[in-house]
C-alpha cells in the first residue's frame, strides 16, 4: 500500500493534522510538567473529566455539549491541585491523587443517584484519533495556537519557575500567575484532547516525549524542541505503522514513544561512554 | 545621611511556619558589606528569605529600598544566590547561559523576551567570572564550585544594588573560597554594591565584611568587625581564646 | 487508564445495583419468585412469561456496554438470593460458571438460556479474509462462538422455552400461567420471524455493513444476508487505521448507501466511516442492553426488532409488500 493511497483517506488526513498538533502541545507542556513533578496531572484531570462528564450525561449533554460542564470543572480542579501543593504543602502527586479521587467519587455518586445512563459513559468519554471530525481539527488548531501563544509569551517565566520558584520570585516573576497559566493550559489541553484522541494518548504524550528529551537535550530550548519532535514523529509514524501492521493506532503511537524513550536512554549511555573515555 | 537599603523592625516569624526568628531590628546602608553569622539552625537563611518575601513574617516589618517587603517589586535592584544544595535538580536540562540569563528577567516587563544585547551581557559576565568556557554545559553536570559561580553570575547579571548571598562558599575548597570572598569584596568596593552574605565562616568573613550580624534566633550583635572582636557579649559567647583566634587568624 | 475507569464504573454499577436491590428487597418481602437475568432479551422474555406472578430484574445497569460487564460482589449476592438466575451462555457471560460454583444450588435454579440453540462460529470482520461467516476454522478464541444468539428468532424461541423450563421448575404452582404466557410470546416471535422473512425477501441490496462490533451474524444467516462489521465480537478492541480503510473500501465497492451504527456506544467511528464513504448512518439495535430512557418507557424486545426491520428495509432498499 503506498503512502499516497493512505493519505487519500480523509480520516487519516484529519488524524495526522489534529494528532500532530495535539502531540506537539502535549509534549511541550509535558517538559514543564515533568520537571515540576506534575507528570500525572494528565491522568488526574482525566478522572475529573470523568466525574464532570457523568454530570453532563446525567443532564443529557453529549459530546460537544458536555464540554460546557467539563471545561470549567476541570479548570477549577487544576487550580485546586496547585492550591493544595502551595497551601497544604503537599507534593504534586499527592495533590493530584486527592483531586482525582474527588473527581471519581463525584462521578460515582452522581451515577448511583441517577441510576444508569442512556449510553455507555466510557465510550463517550474517550475520543479516537481515527474518528476526528473536520470541526475538531479546527478545535485542535485553535487550542494549539492558544497554548503556543501563551507558552511563547511566558516562556522565560515558565523556565524560571521550573528551575526554581524562589529564585523566580526574586527575579520578579509572578509565580502564582505563571503556575496557574501552566496548569490551566494543561487542563484545557486534557479536556479537549481527551474528546479527540483519548486519554491514553494524552497522558503518554505528556510524559514520554518529555522524559526522552531529558535524556538527550543539551539545553532547555533543545529539550522542548526534541520533545515536540518526538511527539510529532510518533503520531505520524504511529498512524502509518498502524496502517501497515493492522494494529490499533493509539496503542501503536504509545509503543513508538516507548521505543523512542528506550533509544534515547541507549543513545545517552553511548554518548556518555564516548565522552568519558 | 547614608541611604537605607535594608531595614527591619522587630522582625519575627512563627515557629509554626518552620521559622525561628524573634525581634530582629537592623539597618543596612548603601555600600555596606554585612556578614550574617551564627550557629547552625540559628535562622540565618530564614532571615534573608524573610527579607526577600520568600517566607511569611508574623511580626514586625522589613523594608527593601524603603518599601515594605510584601509589596516590593523593584527586583531589578536585587540579586540573590540561594543555598545551592537545596536547589538543583540534577537532570534539569538548562545550560549555564540559560540559567544566568534568567537573572535578567527582573529587568524586563511582559512579555519577557531576551535580546542579542542580553546574550552579550551574559557572555561578558561569564567571561569576567571565568566560566565562559562552560556556558553551553548543562547546569546539572557541573561541580559544586562551578554551580556556585554560575548562580553567582545569575545573581549579578542584572547589576543589582543589593546582593544577597546565602552560604555561597559551602561547596568550595578553601583556596577557591578565599578567592570567592576576595571577588565579593571587590564587587562591593569597586561597584558600590551592598552585600549581605550568610556564612558560618565567622573568622574569614570578618576579614572582608564591613559589618557583622551575629544571629541565634535573636540578633545578638550588629556592628563592625572591630567592635565584634571587642564585644564582651561575644567574648562570653565564644570565650576569650576563641574570640582572639577568630579575630586574629591572619 | 481505561481499566481503572472500568473498575470505577463497575463500582458505580455496584452502588446502583445495591441501591435498587435494597429498596426492592424491602418492599417485596412477599413470597413471589425472584428472577435475575443478565441481558435485556432474557429480561424481556422472563418478564413476559412471569406476568404478575414473579419479580424479574436485570443485572446490567442501564446504558452499560455488556461485553465488558463483570458481576460485583453485590451482584453475586443478588444472584444467590434469587430463586431463578438466567444467563445467555458461557460465550456471553464467561463469569457465570465460576460464580455459580460458589452459590447454593438447592435454593437457586439456573437457566443457561443458550442450551440447544444453533451456534455460529467466529466473526466476519472487515480485513479478515472473506471466508464467509459460519465457518471460521482458524478462530483464535478456544470457544469462539458468537454470543448474540437472540438475534436469530428461532433461537429466541429456544431461549423462551429454556426460560419457561426454569420457571416451571422453580415455581410449579404457577406453571400453567407461565406456559400460556410463553406460548403467546413464541407465537409473537414466530410472527416477527415471518415479517422479517417477507420484509427482507425482495431487497435491492443483500449486504449490510455495521460500524460497531460483530453483532448481527445470526440475523444475517437466517435471512440470507451478507454482513460485515468494523470490529470483532468483543467491542473492546480498538480498530486499526488499516481496518478503517478496509471498511471504507468495502462500503464503496459494495455500493451500499447506509452504514449501520450500534446502540449505547458512541457512534463516532461509524460516523467517521460513513462520512468518509459518503453514506448515511442508520441505527441497528443489538438489544444487549437498554439506555435509561428506553428502560423507563418499558420498551420490549419485539418492538426493538420491529424498528430494526424498518431500518434494515430502508438500508437495503427493500420493496415493502
Ligand atoms: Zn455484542
Amino acid at each position: 500500500m503506498n503512502i499516497l493511497e493512505i493519505l487519500s483517506y480523509g480520516f487519516i488526513q484529519r488524524a495526522l493534522l489534529a494528532g500532530t498538533l495535539i502531540a506537539v502541545l502535549c509534549s511541550v507542556l509535558g517538559v514543564f510538567l515533568v520537571l515540576r513533578r506534575l507528570s500525572l496531572i494528565g491522568d488526574g484531570l482525566a478522572h475529573v473529566t470523568f466525574g464532570s462528564t457523568a454530570i453532563a450525561l446525567a443532564f443529557k449533554l453529549y459530546s460537544a455539549a458536555s464540554l460546557l460542564v467539563s471545561l470549567p470543572v476541570v479548570l477549577l480542579a487544576s487550580l485546586g491541585i496547585l492550591k493544595l501543593t502551595e497551601k497544604a504543602r503537599l507534593s504534586g502527586d499527592a495533590a493530584i491523587g486527592i483531586v482525582s479521587a474527588v473527581g471519581i467519587s463525584a462521578g460515582i455518586m452522581l451515577a448511583s443517584v441517577g441510576g444508569g445512563y442512556n449510553v455507555d459513559l466510557l465510550s463517550y468519554l474517550f475520543g479516537n484519533i481515527l474518528s476526528i471530525t473536520y470541526e475538531e481539527v479546527l478545535i485542535a488548531a485553535g487550542l494549539f495556537c492558544v497554548v503556543m501563544l501563551l507558552l511563547g509569551l511566558f516562556f522565560n517565566d515558565l523556565l524560571a519557575i521550573t528551575f526554581n520558584e524562589g529564585l523566580a520570585r526574586v527575579s520578579g516573576v509572578r509565580t502564582n500567575l505563571i503556575n496557574a497559566v501552566l496548569v490551566m493550559l494543561t487542563a484545557l489541553s486534557v479536556v479537549l484532547a481527551m474528546k479527540l484522541v483519548g486519554i491514553m494518548l494524552i497522558s503518554s504524550l505528556l510524559i514520554l516525549p518529555a522524559v526522552s528529551a531529558l535524556q538527550l537535550a543539551r539545553s532547555f530550548k533543545a529539550c522542548i524542541a526534541l520533545a515536540a519532535l518526538q511527539g510529532c514523529c510518533s503520531v505520524v509514524a504511529g498512524i502509518f505503522v498502524s496502517f501497515l501492521t493492522n494494529l490499533p493506532t493509539s496503542a501503536t503511537i504509545v509503543m513508538l514513544n516507548l521505543l523512542f524513550f528506550g533509544a534515547s536512554c541507549g543513545l545517552r549511555r553511548l554518548l556518555g561512554a564516548k565522552s568519558s573515555s | 545621611m547614608p541611604v537605607e537599603i535594608v531595614a527591619t523592625e522587630g522582625l519575627g516569624c512563627s515557629y509554626r511556619e518552620g521559622c525561628v526568628l524573634e525581634d530582629i531590628s537592623f539597618t543596612v546602608t548603601a555600600g555596606d558589606y554585612v556578614g550574617i553569622v551564627g550557629p547552625n539552625g540559628s535562622g540565618k537563611s530564614t532571615l534573608v528569605q524573610a527579607l526577600l518575601g520568600l517566607v511569611p513574617v508574623s511580626s514586625g516589618a522589613a523594608r527593601l529600598f524603603g518599601s515594605r517587603c510584601d509589596g516590593f517589586n523593584q527586583w531589578g535592584r536585587v540579586g540573590y544566590l540561594p543555598q545551592s544544595l537545596h536547589l538543583l535538580n540534577p537532570v534539569f536540562p538548562a545550560t549555564v547561559a540559560e540559567v544566568v540569563g534568567l537573572g535578567l528577567l527582573s529587568l524586563k516587563s511582559f512579555p519577557r523576551r531576551f535580546t542579542r544585547h542580553d546574550r552579550n551581557t551574559v557572555d561578558a559576565l561569564l567571561e569576567e567570572l571565568g566560566i565562559y568556557d562552560i556556558r553551553t554545559k548543562l547546569i546539572g553536570e557541573l561541580s559544586g564550585g562551578q554551580q556556585q559561580r554560575v548562580l553567582l553570575a545569575r545573581a549579578m547579571v542584572n547589576e543589582p544594588e543589593l546582593l544577597i548571598l546565602d552560604e555561597p562558599t559551602a561547596a568550595l575548597d578553601p583556596e577557591t573560597r578565599q578567592r570567592f570572598y576576595q571577588m565579593i569584596a571587590d564587587i562591593n568596593r569597586t561597584r558600590g554594591v551592598t552585600v549581605l552574605l550568610v556564612t558560618h565562616d565567622t573568622g574569614v568573613i570578618g576579614q572582608h565584611a564591613s559589618k557583622m550580624l551575629y544571629l541565634d534566633k535573636r540578633m545578638l550583635f550588629y556592628g563592625s568587625f572591630e567592635d565584634f572582636c571587642h564585644s564582651p557579649e561575644m567574648s562570653s559567647l565564644f570565650g576569650e581564646h576563641s574570640q582572639h583566634l577568630m579575630c586574629h587568624r591572619h | 487508564m481505561r481499566t481503572l475507569l472500568l473498575i470505577v464504573l463497575s463500582l458505580t454499577a455496584m452502588a446502583v445495583a445495591g441501591l435498587t436491590g435494597c429498596t426492592r428487597g424491602e418492599q417485596q418481602a412477599s413470597t413471589k419468585l425472584q428472577v435475575v437475568t443478565t441481558l435485556f432479551p432474557l429480561f424481556d422474555f422472563a418478564r413476559i412469561i412471569a406476568g404478575e406472578r414473579a419479580e424479574v430484574t436485570m443485572l446490567l445497569p442501564p446504558g452499560m456496554e455488556p461485553h465488558s460487564f463483570e458481576p460485583k460482589p453485590n451482584d453475586i449476592i443478588r444472584i444467590s438470593k434469587s430463586g431463578l438466575f438466567i444467563y445467555t451462555s458461557r460465550y456471553m457471560e464467561p463469569w457465570a460458571e465460576t460464580i455459580l460454583k460458589g452459590t447454593d444450588r438447592r435454593s437457586l435454579r439456573v437457566v443457561d438460556a443458550g442450551q440447544g440453540v444453533s451456534y455460529l462460529k467466529g466473526s466476519a470482520e472487515v480485513g479478515h479474509d472473506h471466508a464467509g461467516h459460519g465457518d471460521h476454522g482458524t478462530d483464535d478464541h478456544a470457544a469462539g462462538m458468537d454470543p448474540h444468539i437472540w438475534l436469530d428468532f428461532s433461537n429466541a424461541v429456544v431461549i423462551v422455552n429454556n426460560i419457561l423450563t426454569g420457571f416451571v421448575a422453580a415455581d410449579p404452582a404457577n406453571a400453567p400461567l407461565y406456559r400460556d404466557n410463553a406460548a403467546a410470546l413464541n407465537a409473537r416471535l414466530a410472527d416477527l420471524d415471518r415479517r422479517y422473512r417477507e420484509g427482507l425477501s425482495s431487497c435491492a441490496s443483500r449486504t449490510f455493513l455495521h460500524g460497531g462490533h460483530y453483532t448481527f451474524g445470526y440475523l444475517a444467516r437466517r435471512y440470507g444476508l451478507e454482513y460485515r462489521s468494523l470490529s470483532g465480537i468483543s467491542s473492546e478492541s480498538e480498530p486499526s487505521a488499516a481496518k478503517m480503510a478496509a471498511m471504507v473500501r468495502q462500503i464503496r465497492s459494495s455500493g451500499v448507501r447506509y452504514l449501520f451504527a450500534e446502540e449505547l456506544l458512541s457512534p463516532r467511528l461509524t460516523e467517521t466511516l460513513a462520512g468518509e464513504a459518503g453514506v448515511e448512518v442508520l441505527k441497528l439495535h443489538g438489544a444487549h442492553n437498554l439506555g435509561k430512557d428506553d428502560v423507563q418507557r418499558g420498551i420490549g424486545f419485539i418492538e426493538l426488532m420491529e424498528q430494526n426491520l424498518a431500518n434494515l428495509q430502508k438500508g437495503l432498499a427493500c420493496r415493502s409488500k
